[in-house]
């Protein structure tokens, strides 16, 4: 499972500042996508994803850095498919990107705040958006 | 044809000559207009795009602070006068079309990041725009984790090792690593017409607004 390295002009563009499909959208549409960072290495990620996956339901399937969940139970707008893809910042840190490809975004919602993050808790270095209780202590 | 102008901007550029300079249809144009009024009249309604409104609009919030969107907003704003009239936010927003060459999109990137215009992209800048990222997404990396990606960055992309990168250098870096334009195309911008509705019928006309046929 090889990541995708990112360097500082990638990290630089995922800035929300750059997002200019905020001017497209309702302002309180509710974003199908996050971000998290992670001391685990990547193939840590990976089997923690694939066991959410089999306790959720969900089929996998792998390509390089990305995971792709596919659920088998039927939702309100069909079947909902979530994406993480896991991008290398330095050997020990990765940045992972979660995003809904198909399905209803409430429900999507519902699986990252009730299901994924839950079970990615100790992996979790920092979540995008979130304001920090408590600063963990930089690497 | 059927479009709808409001009279504070009767001398605004036509459509069509607009539609020549960028990737977008007329069509497209008229749609983002609407795009446009909203974006413009959402705190004063002038006909232009002030900093406030657009940090509305990206944000949700006019006080949010961003170093990328005030870069963004300076770009946008070509005569510098302090806000986004309509021809400029059109021609910006071309360079995100994804059938905008990639060259446009390198020197737009380039310009942008150049954040004191001095035709170099500097280590300091790097940090300074990395640092801000960080801030603004709430998360941390420690000093040396920055520091160890930003070395990594320039060794690849500082061919002449002087510590900075020109133009030269950043086209050859950002063909060889097209992931780094990523956020300078919004795949949306190819439908906009569905999104924003080219042609309002309206039955009662405002006072204030033209049909020109």
């Amino acid at each position: 499972m090889k990541p995708i390295c990112l360097n500082a002009f990638d990290i630089i563009s995922l800035s929300p500042g750059f997002d200019l499909s905020g001017l497209f959208e309702k302002p309180n549409n509710q974003k199908a996508e996050a971000r998290f960072t992670t001391k685990n290495s990547a193939s840590a990620i990976v089997s923690k994803l694939e066991e959410i996956a089999q306790m959720e339901r969900f089929n996998v399937k792998k390509k390089d850095g990305l995971v792709q969940l596919q659920g088998i139970k039927l939702g309100r707008k069909g079947q909902l498919a979530i994406e993480a893809e896991i991008f290398e910042v330095t050997p020990t840190f990765h940045m992972v990107e979660v995003k809904k490809r198909a399905g209803d975004t409430l429900e999507y919602q519902n699986f990252c705040t009730k299901e994924l993050r839950p079970s990615l808790k100790d992996m979790i270095w920092t979540w995008q958006g979130e304001q920090q209780q408590q600063l963990p202590q930089p690497l | 044809m059927g479009c709808v102008w409001t009279k504070g901007q009767s001398r605004r550029e036509d459509p069509s000559v607009i539609a020549d300079q960028t990737c977008f249809s007329v069509k497209d144009i008229e749609a983002l207009y609407e795009l446009f009024r909203k974006l413009s009249s959402s705190i004063i309604d002038d006909g232009f795009i002030s900093k406030e409104e657009f940090q509305l609009g990206l944000f949700g919030n006019s006080k949010k602070q961003s170093l990328f969107a005030d870069r963004i907003f300076d770009m946008f704003d070509f005569k510098h006068d302090g806000v986004i009239e309509f021809g400029e936010f059109i021609k910006s927003l071309s360079i995100f079309h994804p059938s905008t060459p990639q060259s446009e999109k390198i020197a737009f990137a380039f310009q942008l990041y150049d954040l004191r215009q001095t035709n170099y992209i500097g280590r300091d800048e790097v940090k300074e725009m990395v640092m801000a990222m960080l801030n603004e997404s709430d998360l941390i990396l420690s000093d040396e984790t920055v520091q160890a990606i930003i070395d990594k960055t320039f060794e690849e992309a500082d061919l002449k090792g002087d510590g900075k990168i020109d133009m030269e250098e950043w086209k050859e870096f950002a063909t060889r690593n097209p992931t780094v334009l990523k956020n300078l195309t919004i795949p949306y911008l190819k439908d906009i017409t569905t999104t924003f509705p080219s042609f309002v019928l309206r039955s009662e006309v405002e006072d204030e607004i033209y049909v020109f046929s």
